[in-house]
């Protein structure tokens, strides 16, 4: 098990899965990480040495993902929600905001558009 | 039912944002405002509109918005709801 930010991951775990397992952090985000501490992109996480993996942590630990960056999605739906609006109202209520119809298929709406939206809990 | 995405999103900039002539009287201190009553939902809220109250029509009734700065750039129109109205007596319209 290797330690990154916080989380244990197998070591047979691509480094740029896991990377990308944080909220806010994708493909080229994750690209840019592993090319400034040369990891080839199909590096496994055991493979690294444990000097870079402090290093990713000490990387992640600036950056804007997991809480902070739920936490920017969910300010922005709050403001609508009180401010009145229609998109806050149809944030709370589960369902489509931008004008999609409603008599089917809103499965992803109802999945997705909630006021916590992206989650509460954190990883680490 | 469309709301506002942001102030000119799919709008020409030369052709700025959707002014319609409201019928806005400068306040005088010391006389009670009346709220302007207007059906132009589409009205992008502009700077000068925060401190106003104004009765937005639905199709149906006239609602009360009073405009804070939060809803420049927004359109009148997203503040009185036409529809959902049964989830809106579930769930609270203003913490407020």
């Amino acid at each position: 098990m290797v330690n990154v930010f916080g989380v244990n991951f197998h070591e047979r775990k691509f480094v740029k899965k896991a990377l990308e397992s944080f909220y806010g952090l994708g493909p080229q985000t994750s690209a840019r990480i592993m090319a400034k501490y040369t990891i080839h992109p199909l590096a496994r996480i055991g493979a690294i040495p444990h000097k870079t993996a402090t290093a990713l942590t000490a990387e992640l630990s600036t950056m804007t993902i997991e809480m902070d960056a739920r936490r920017i999605v969910q300010d922005n739906i709050k403001r609508l929600r009180d401010m009145g609006t229609y998109r806050g109202r149809r944030h709370a209520m589960g369902l489509p905001v931008r004008g999609q119809k409603t008599r089917t298929q809103t499965e992803t709406a109802k999945k997705l558009n909630t006021l916590e939206r992206g989650g509460t809990s954190s990883r680490i | 039912m469309q709301p506002t995405r942001c102030l000119l999103k799919g709008r020409s900039v030369w052709k700025g944002p959707h002014i319609v002539p409201l019928p806005i009287v400068r306040v005088v201190p010391g006389e009670r405002v009346r709220p302007i009553r207007t059906q132009a939902r589409a009205a992008t809220i502009l700077p000068n509109f925060v401190g106003l109250k104004f009765q937005v029509y639905n199709g149906k009734v006239y609602n009360d918005v009073t405009i804070t700065e939060d809803m420049v750039g927004h359109k009148l129109g997203e503040f009185s709801p036409y529809v959902g109205f049964l989830f809106l007596l579930l769930i609270p319209l203003r913490v407020d």
